[in-house]
């Protein structure tokens, strides 16, 4: 975590403390105009929604997208924030349906446009340090189903989390 | 799953993660900033406005049901503000306007002419000749309105140049994008699958490459070679285009959605994303000539100005008034045109040196023809067309 912003968020102002600002600590701060505590809630968060909806969409200029609106929304409705719930899970479930809609789109386009119209050609990927073979394995999957993977193996929700978040699209993919 | 492919996902990196941070961080930061204090920097001007707008949003909270607004903002601010006609225009150049009452162009003296019946016009680089649409025909004319060549296509719009010498020229037919050459010869598809979005040529060689800018129906913004069909880079911007836009250069391209105005260089690198104030969404947006700044139309009720090379640009508010529809540069990028159907007016604004605002009003009436009558779109002030910043 890069900047002052982490500095603060792990000293604090005096250099007093060592151990890192909780979760709501840095969310009161960001709600009453903090943008050095928004920066490392940012920087906290960002890394694990980012590969989130990487691994649910494999596009990562539409998951930079996905992340970067989930985080929007969250900025937006910061001040209607719920402070007791934990903002992970929140931002987690946001990311993970937009990646779901996201990837739905995209199937439901190359079913419509015939093949030479299909401009679907990324540039060239970014190097990153990422396994073929996870990516190879989730490919199989449904998109809902990838994102039961990604939210319980990478961001760690529990069951009841996943099935709160993602719900009616599960019981839709049942049907 | 296995231990070991549960260890690999929470090892896993995404690609250039750390660059999608930087770039993300940019875009929140801004939001934020926009969300804890709204745009606040007024130009002296506005103060003499203000009052007017105080009236104007009592007379439209205090309405009766039914009462039209339009007279209610031009008795709050209209005809007595207002010029009652085009008598010259603030700023060298020739604007184009095209609408129900057909295609019109207005001189830098005041004058009008009218060109045709066409709905939908778009200047050639030079100001030499325009392309005219109809839904059911392309053709070019000159200034004084005689048609050079035409073809009959289904479902025509959207026709743009390409800058800086003319030899090509794109439009939209029924989904498709077409390119024909600037004689009229040689018509033929270069995509299927496209959005209702203008295309945009990238600014290059008189004789190019000639590259395209459009928006696939999927949303994804797409630039091709027009000469081979090769596509050079496509992005998927996240939110549907409705407006491409380079800058003069060519070194920059600019997709504005309703949220956002998302900047990429010409090889398809993401520069900058300018995210707009919370609750705000932009109808029109138009880039200065030279490319550094972004006028905005937010909400349909006020235009702003934000700077188009900075990493997290401030927005700054310029009019304010319910209605407000387009906006468009002067070719010397010191004056915005801004179009006001509600008020039927046509508002220049000042934006370089000392702040000014001069309002044309009848707008509708001046550009009417005895089959049409309605407000008309700007399409150009030559020679900044639309769609290109020149």
């Amino acid at each position: 975590m890069p900047a002052a912003a982490e500095r603060l968020a792990v000293t604090g102002e005096l250099g007093r403390a060592c151990r890192p600002r909780s979760e709501q600590a840095l969310i009161r701060g960001a709600m009453a105009g903090s943008e050095a505590d928004l920066e490392a809630l940012f920087r906290r968060f960002w890394p694990r929604a980012y590969r989130a909806a990487f691994l649910i969409v494999h596009d990562h200029a539409a998951a930079e997208d996905i992340a970067q609106e989930a985080f929007l929304a969250a900025i937006r409705r910061l001040d209607r924030f719920d402070r007791r719930r934990r903002f992970g899970p929140w931002l987690g479930a946001i990311v993970a349906n937009r990646a779901i809609d996201w990837a739905r789109a995209r199937a439901a386009r190359r079913e419509t446009l015939d093949e030479g119209a299909d401009p679907a050609s990324p540039p060239e990927v970014p190097a990153g340090r990422y396994s073929q073979e996870v990516l190879t394995a989730l490919a199989s999957l449904s998109p809902e189903h990838r994102a039961v993977i990604v939210m319980r193996y990478l961001l760690e929700y529990s069951p009841s989390e996943i099935a709160r978040a993602l719900e009616a699209r599960l019981k839709e993919v049942e049907r | 799953m296995s231990a070991a492919t549960r260890r690999r996902l929470r090892e896993f990196r995404a690609p250039d993660e750390v660059g999608a941070e930087n770039r993300t961080w940019r875009v929140i930061r801004s939001a934020y900033l926009d969300r804890r204090t709204a745009p606040v920097r007024r130009p002296r001007w506005r103060l003499a406005v203000a009052p007017v707008l105080a009236v104007l949003v009592a007379a439209l909270v205090l309405s009766p049901a039914g009462a039209s607004v339009r007279r209610l903002i031009t008795q709050a601010l209209g005809e007595k503000h207002a010029a009652p006609a085009l008598f010259s225009l603030p700023s060298p150049g020739r604007i184009l306007v095209a609408g129900p009452g057909g295609t019109w162009t207005a001189a830098a003296d005041g004058s009008t002419r009218r060109l045709g019946p066409w709905p939908q016009a778009s200047w050639s680089p030079h100001g030499r000749f325009v392309a005219v649409a109809s839904p059911d025909q392309l053709a070019a004319v000159d200034p004084h309105g005689t048609i050079r060549w035409e073809l009959a296509r289904p479902g025509v719009s959207d026709p743009r140049w390409y800058l800086p010498s003319g030899y090509r020229v794109a439009y939209l037919s029924a989904g498709t994008l077409r390119v024909v050459a600037g004689d009229g010869t040689g018509d033929r598809l270069l995509a299927t699958g496209v959005a209702r979005v203008a295309p945009a040529w990238r600014p290059g060689q008189p004789d190019g490459p000639y590259q395209l800018a459009y928006v696939t129906a999927g949303g994804r913004v797409v630039v091709r070679d027009a000469g081979g069909g090769r596509i050079v880079w496509s992005a998927s911007p996240g939110m549907r285009p409705q407006e491409l836009m380079w800058s003069a250069d060519g070194r920059r391209l600019l997709v504005l959605s309703a949220r956002q105005a998302r900047i990429y260089s010409a090889n398809g690198a993401r520069v900058s994303t300018l995210a707009l104030p919370r609750g705000d969404t932009a109808t029109d947006a138009a880039l200065s000539p030279d490319g550094r700044k972004l006028a905005l139309v937010l909400g349909g009720r006020e235009v702003a100005v934000a700077g188009a090379r900075a990493p997290a640009p401030t927005i700054r508010q310029v009019l304010a008034g319910p209605g407000v529809r387009a906006v468009s540069w002067s070719p010397d990028g010191r004056w915005l045109l801004v179009s006001w159907p509600a008020a039927n007016q046509w508002v220049f604004v000042r934006v370089a040196g000392v702040p000014r605002v001069a309002a044309v009003s009848r707008i509708a009436q001046q550009f009417s023809s005895g089959g049409g009558r309605g407000f008309p779109q700007i399409e150009g002030w030559c020679c900044t067309a639309r769609g290109q910043a020149g």
